[in-house]
């Protein structure tokens, strides 16, 4: 299912959008990664980047960031090509990966001021932006302590601290909580949260965690078999409707019958599902009409998908991706 | 510059707090040029203060055998510890087992007259030696040919004094043919560029052998390091930082060639200082810092390219650790490390050739053993450095290629 551009007029601001991507695309060993991706983020916005297993997150992320290097396409961040610019593209950018990307035998201060001095930071400077970084992870009490005596939640914060040493304008998130307690988790998304809403600071965001996502995001875009299959602003998506649910008490077999010889209608044990398209008032009255000489209770009429979660399985299919 | 002592500093505090690094740069190499510096003093240094101990029985009542032993002991090579003359021979073999002698010499009753007697004869042997059959065939022949040498000296001393009479009927000098026999062999040792050095010491052999075995064995905490950087995602976000390859790479070498020259340093202090301590003879260094300087800098750069190289090959740090030090042991064996090259046959001194710790080490010995200078260690120091750029190019091509498939 690719979503059309009419799904993209509920993005979250009318702002010129800071990334811009355009027919992307990657392949590994003949294996097409990124497959004609096209997406845009808006500046100072959150996007949240869902998608299985595989499906292309990270190599998307490593490209915007300079890792690693496209095949074809376009890009342009913040207006600059990183075929030419790559160097000012970074300047302005900060990764978070999702592994712990930093030093366990060193201290927290120790990684921080390493990381810091390779974006050209030095002295007074160098030592603002570590005591900063420090209060955002709130690690004042265990700075100076060996990273590998951390809890999970302290690493994450600290992975996470490393990323803002440079005041990127855009952050690149990848999973950033991934094995944390709940205190920690809560504690990295209202930061996050926080950075976005004090510094305008533009975030791209992959999580696994779909209810993060609904949290902290104001667009999401979905990504499968490294191709965008939907993009859009957060309430569009979870209010938006491809289908009907009307719930039911006890159908006859009469009545599904009757039901499954209607067009554009899937009939459940517990109800039938009616396809919004230019025929929706149509197959409505059809489908009530049945109900009605059928003598069957309408429970509910449930519209839009209800989490995210359950769009995101309907979008990417619920099989497991750990066996592609 | 900021960014300089910074990477320094995290690559010395990473090494600094890795027990096993620290372990097998700094702690083996001291262990073992201890070790080794003691143990093969006997070896190396039988020429000067050491002494092969002989167990001896003396049962010749005639002064033959009292000349024979004095002749022997002025060689300064053998001590002579005399037992009771009744002495059974078994009751030797037994001291030599109890009392951890390795010889025992026992000089027959006939030993003075076999001297006198013109000619000898086959048939009396009137010394005969006991030898422990773990003593190697070249320490044995040492006192063996000391033995025959001086035995056979002494018979033709006796010889000439027998037709004493004539040969001065004759008009010969006596004297003058009895120094004759000595010795026609003039010993000199060879030093590069002419120049006269102390006597090669074992420990002279062994604090180059092991400095330059325990440089290679940087490879454990720069794949230790390399690997956990890939591993964890730090090397992705060090390149999304603007850090270019050739930084990465140069941020390695760097610290770990000053890890290495710290190495070379303690090395070195500890044949000089310690050593001696133990009962050890100190090292000597030589006459040129700057031929030791850069034949320490070359062999550092070939051992951290070759580190590089196995880093970006592995893909766990248990598989760099065991690639990098079965290759070490292997480099080390063949290069004359471990049993020093002239003690090796001749294809096998050939194939030494092929392992570049073998340059390292004839770079140094050249520094320490031969008086050289840069110039004379310029063909190990070069062949070093080629190596190692060949290896750094490959550790370059193969991290390209891992950074597009990653």
């Amino acid at each position: 299912m690719v979503i059309k551009d009419s799904y993209r007029d509920g993005l979250s601001s009318n702002g010129a959008p800071l990334i811009e991507i355009k027919h992307l695309c990657k392949s590994y060993n003949g294996k097409s990664v990124l497959d004609n991706v096209n997406l845009s983020v808006t500046r100072g916005s959150i996007l949240g980047l869902l998608g299985p297993n595989g499906a292309g997150k990270t190599t998307l992320i490593s490209i915007l960031t300079g890792v690693i290097g496209k095949d074809s396409g376009n890009i342009t961040v913040n207006g600059l090509d990183p075929d030419r610019e790559l160097g000012r593209i970074q300047s302005i950018g900060s990764y978070v990966p999702q592994t712990l990307a930093f030093y366990p035998r060193l201290s927290a201060c120790e990684n921080l001021e390493y990381f810091g001095s390779l974006w050209g930071l030095k002295g007074k400077k160098l030592k603002e932006r570590m005591e900063f970084c420090i209060d955002v992870g709130s690690m004042q009490s265990f700075a100076n302590k060996r990273v590998d005596k951390f809890s999970g939640g302290m690493k994450r914060r600290l992975n996470l601290a490393i990323g803002l040493l440079n005041e990127p304008e855009i952050l690149y998130l990848d999973e950033p909580t991934v094995g944390v307690d709940a205190q920690s988790r809560n504690y990295i998304l209202e930061t996050i949260r926080k950075i976005n809403r004090e510094r305008k600071t533009t975030i791209i965001y992959t999580s696994h965690y779909m209810d993060e996502i609904e949290q902290v995001s104001d667009d999401i875009a979905v990504i499968d078999h490294g191709k965008i299959i939907l993009h859009d602003g957060k309430q569009a998506i979870l209010t938006r409707t491809e289908a009907v649910f009307i719930s039911v008490g006890q159908m006859g077999e009469a009545a599904v019958k009757e039901l499954q010889h209607l067009e554009g209608i899937e009939v459940e044990k517990e109800g039938v599902h009616v396809t919004r398209d230019g025929r929706f008032s149509e197959k409505m009255a059809a489908v009530f009409t049945v109900f009605q000489d059928h003598g069957v209770w309408v429970k509910n009429v449930v519209f839009g998908h209800g989490t995210l979660e359950e769009l995101f399985l309907k979008l990417t299919n619920r099989r497991l991706r750990d066996e592609d | 510059m900021s960014k300089i002592r910074y990477t320094l500093k995290k690559e010395f505090l990473l090494i600094i707090r890795d027990i096993h690094a620290v372990t097998v740069l700094f702690v083996m190499p001291a262990v073992f040029i201890m070790i080794m510096s003691l143990a093969m003093r006997d070896l190396f240094e039988l020429h000067n203060t050491v002494h092969i101990d002989v167990l001896t029985v003396n049962r010749d009542e005639g002064k033959e055998s009292k000349v024979f032993l004095k002749a022997i002991e002025e060689l300064r090579t053998f001590k002579f510890h005399l037992l009771d003359k009744d002495i059974a021979t078994e009751k030797v073999k037994e001291q030599m087992h109890s009392r951890d002698f390795k010889f025992a010499l026992v000089i027959e009753e006939n030993f003075s007259a076999s001297v006198g007697k013109k000619g000898g004869g086959a048939d009396q042997k009137p010394l005969e030696l006991l030898v422990d059959p773990s003593v190697n065939v070249q320490t044995q022949l040492v006192l063996k040919s000391a033995l025959d040498g001086k035995l056979a000296k002494q018979k033709a001393d006796a010889f000439i004094d027998s037709i004493g009479g004539f040969l001065d009927s004759a008009g010969i000098d006596r004297k003058k043919l009895q120094e004759a026999e000595e010795s026609r062999i003039k010993v000199s040792y060879v030093h590069k560029g002419g120049r006269y050095v102390k006597f090669p010491s074992a420990v002279q052999q062994s604090v180059p052998a092991w400095l330059v075995f325990s440089m290679f064995f940087i490879v454990i905490p720069i794949s230790n390091t390399f690997i956990s950087e890939r591993g964890q995602g730090t090397l992705m976000r060090l390149k999304s930082m603007n850090v270019s390859q050739f930084s990465l790479i140069l941020g390695k070498m760097v610290p770990y060639l000053l890890i290495n020259a710290i190495q070379v340093v303690i090395m070195i202090a500890i044949g000089v200082h310690v050593v001696p301590l133990f009962g050890g003879t100190a090292l000597t260094l030589g006459v040129s810092l700057a031929g030791l300087i850069l034949i320490a800098a070359t062999v550092s750069f070939n051992a951290i390219s070759l580190a590089l190289l196995i880093a970006s090959v592995a893909r766990t740090t248990e598989q760099a650790t065991t690639i990098g030090g079965v290759l070490n042991i292997i480099f080390g064996a063949l290069g004359g490390i471990m049993v020093p090259k002239f003690v090796m046959p001749g294809f096998m001194q050939d194939l030494a050739n092929l392992s570049p710790m073998s340059w390292g080490l004839e770079g140094f010995l050249d520094i320490f053993l031969r008086s050289g200078g840069v110039s004379d260690v310029l063909p190990e120091s070069l062949a070093l450095f080629i190596f190692g750029a060949i290896m750094l190019t490959l550790t370059v091509v193969l991290l390209r290629r891992q950074r597009e498939v990653q």
